[in-house]
């Protein structure tokens, strides 16, 4: 015998050669092997009489309390992965029945089949052959008289298959592959591998739209705002662990309350970027509620959220808020939050150009600027020079011009104006009707404040104070 | 080290060196007016730290002192925003940009509660610099601005009516401003510097 320190040595030096060689082999087989080793069973659904505008999907919905893999196989039918659920269900005839009734409950007929392979599952539903296939060796042979219409091939193919006397699926699978592929193309060979499992059929999952909702019943009634956040804290954290999971965050979230007997109170919040943090909705929320009228006292909360949005997330303790490289965009957007939630949506907003001589026509308000976005861009755009030497405007205007009081042809506010400038004339908008004609000038009151007033040209040639230099 | 060299002097005055004496040698944020950088203490705005403007009238020149900041700081590349709370009036867009600033920068937020709002954008971390007019601020609400500041290194400057100078306040600096023909008349009421002359400050084009 040899001693185990010289075995070992031996098994260290041939352990490579061996694992290298056979380990990309190994997992390249079971890439190849047909589906039967990975012991799947796929019920097909096939929905007669099935009016495609009523949507699969709410079926799928349901369907998903089966197994999470539900994929569509639209117009009319649906593919179910339930290998692992057979056991829970009492076996394929009690999955049967659940399935069956839950499609009746839907007021749909459905026709089902189980097969190893997705394909020939729903193949058979749709041949109106209720078949349960469990072994992969027995399907050709069950497949077999199946007739080839189930395949939906086009119309011309199964003509041609027809005028050569193959009628069924076992009489296609029986013709030579080379031959088949030349007359009738790749694909429908590819469809027969993938009926019979001889290649994978992955079929894509069906993802439900998500949405949370949840209520929450008061032991007693409430009318306090405090107190009604303070009950709201927990539903806001479920909230926060769902989307969480999910990696999903809500821009709109609806909290409804309910009184005895008036109509519910809604209460929205509309956030600027997509939030999954419990605790800066609780806060947001904490904002709304204060502003909020209760007509009544509250019996109930729900919280809804329908609309989630994809988010990344992301670590946020490196960077000091404030520094450079740090989450702007983040903090601007939950800045704003803030005191939207508190001060109302037209609170916070952003400052525009337009294309307008009338002075108060040349701005605009606009949404809230983007935080951290287009900066080179709007770097750029203003380090081009403007024309030359715009007429000065001063920094404040006022929201209307304010009529003046005139003496001896000039212009009073806290006494006599004095009048620095040469006229400017504006003089437009004679086609939409806010036509203007005034003579705009800078003035100096006695105390040395800059304004801007304007003389109008028509008849009364009223003064009026339109803007402060500031 | 020879203290006296120009040329390390220059050296040392690259924002990325940072000594650990010299905090006492701080740069403040250029105000656009060369004689106006003379006369603060840190040669500037201060970046960080909230200021006041006292004016007896509103538009006596308190805003076209601030511009030429506001302008550079909208144009830097890591520009953050550039509040104004509860202006009283619209601030006209045409003008601004006429000076520079850059109006994805600039944002306005209006409403009720225009204390409240100051200190929460304040401290947000989102603003370069924050204006605010407030009517009614009471020195603990001063403290509370000047604390908010320091949180979100934000400029904050705060405008009040003149005699609000008799009050005490924790701001860095505190200006008065006056009208002049031309120009304006500052006062510094509080300051890191001994100055208590006054400057007059002639605008550039007149």
């Amino acid at each position: 015998m040899r001693p185990r320190s010289i075995r070992a040595a031996t098994s260290t030096a041939d352990l490579p050669s061996t694992r290298t060689a056979e380990a990309p082999l190994r997992s390249l087989r079971r890439a190849l092997s047909p589906a039967a080793t990975t012991h799947e069973l796929w019920a097909g659904v096939h929905l007669s009489e099935f009016d495609p505008t009523q949507g699969l999907e709410q079926l799928a919905i349901r369907a998903q309390r089966f197994t999470p893999r539900v994929s569509l196989a639209p117009p009319d039918g649906l593919l179910l992965e339930v290998a692992g659920s057979l056991h829970l269900f009492a076996g394929v005839t009690g999955l049967r029945h659940e399935l069956t009734e839950e499609c009746l409950r839907l007021r749909l007929r459905p026709v089902l089949a189980f097969a190893p392979t997705p394909l020939a599952a729903l193949t058979a539903a749709r041949a109106g052959q209720p078949l349960v296939v469990t072994d992969l060796a027995q399907l050709v042979g069950q497949l077999a008289p199946l007739p080839l219409d189930a395949l939906r091939w086009p119309e011309e193919t199964r003509a041609r298959l027809a005028r050569a006397g193959v009628r069924t699926v076992g009489a296609v699978l029986r013709l030579p592959r080379a031959g088949f592929a030349r007359r009738f193309g790749v694909a429908q060979l590819a469809m027969l591998d993938a009926l019979i499992g001889r290649t994978h059929d992955l079929r894509k999952a069906f993802q439900a739209p998500l949405r949370f909702r949840r209520r929450r019943e008061l032991d007693c009634e409430l009318s306090d705002q405090g107190r009604l956040h303070a009950e709201l804290v927990p539903l806001i954290g479920a909230l926060g662990a769902f989307l969480t999971a999910r990696q999903c965050g809500v821009m709109e979230l609806e909290c409804r309350f309910v009184h005895r007997q008036a109509s519910p109170t809604r209460c929205v919040l509309t956030l600027a970027a997509p939030c999954s943090d419990e605790h800066q909705l609780a806060a947001l929320f904490g904002e709304r509620l204060n502003a909020l009228q209760l007509p009544a006292p509250v019996r109930a909360c729900e919280l809804r959220a329908d609309q989630l949005m994809p988010q990344l997330l992301s670590g946020r303790c490196l960077w000091q808020p404030g520094e450079h490289g740090g989450e702007a965009a983040e903090q601007s957007g939950g800045l704003i939050d803030r005191l939207r939630a508190r001060l109302g949506p037209e609170a916070v907003y952003g400052l525009g150009l337009r294309q307008e001589h009338r002075p108060e026509g040349a701005w605009m308000t606009t949404p809230p600027p983007p935080a951290a976005a287009r900066r080179v861009a709007c770097a750029r755009a203003t380090d081009t020079p403007c024309e030359a030497a715009p007429p000065e405007r001063p920094l404040w205007l006022l929201p209307a011009p304010q009529p003046l009081a005139a003496q001896n042809g000039l212009p009073r506010r806290r006494g006599l104006l004095r009048l620095l400038s040469e006229p400017e004339r504006i003089e437009t908008g004679w086609w939409d009707g806010g036509e203007v004609a005034r003579d705009y000038y800078i003035a100096i009151d006695p105390r040395g404040v800059r304004l801007w007033v304007f003389r109008e040209r028509a008849a009364p040639h009223g003064w009026f104070l339109h803007g402060i230099f500031g | 080290m020879v203290v006296g060299d120009p040329k390390i002097a220059r050296l040392l005055e690259h924002p990325a060196i940072w000594r650990g004496r010299s905090a006492a040698q701080r740069s403040g944020l250029s105000t656009g007016f060369a004689a106006l950088d003379e006369y603060l203490p840190d040669r500037g705005w201060p970046r960080t730290g909230l200021i006041e403007i006292l004016v007896s009238r509103f538009g006596s020149g308190e805003l076209a002192l601030l511009v030429p900041a506001l302008a550079a700081l909208t144009r830097a590349a890591a520009a953050r925003w550039c509040v104004w709370v509860a202006p009283p009036l619209v601030p006209f867009a045409p003008a601004l940009v006429s000076c520079g600033v850059v109006l994805d920068r600039v944002a306005v937020v209006g409403g009720a509660r225009p204390l409240w709002a100051f200190e929460q954008t304040l401290g947000s971390g989102a603003c370069d610099a924050v204006l605010g007019w407030v009517r009614q601020v009471k020195p603990r609400d001063v403290r509370r601005l000047q604390l908010a500041t320091e949180r979100g290194r934000t400029l904050g400057v705060l405008f009040r009516p003149r005699r609000a100078a008799r009050e005490a306040s924790p701001a860095v600096l505190r200006l008065s401003v006056e009208p002049l023909a031309a120009g304006v008349r500052l006062t510094i009421l509080k300051g890191r510097s001994a100055r208590r002359d006054t400057l007059d400050l002639h605008w550039p084009g007149s």
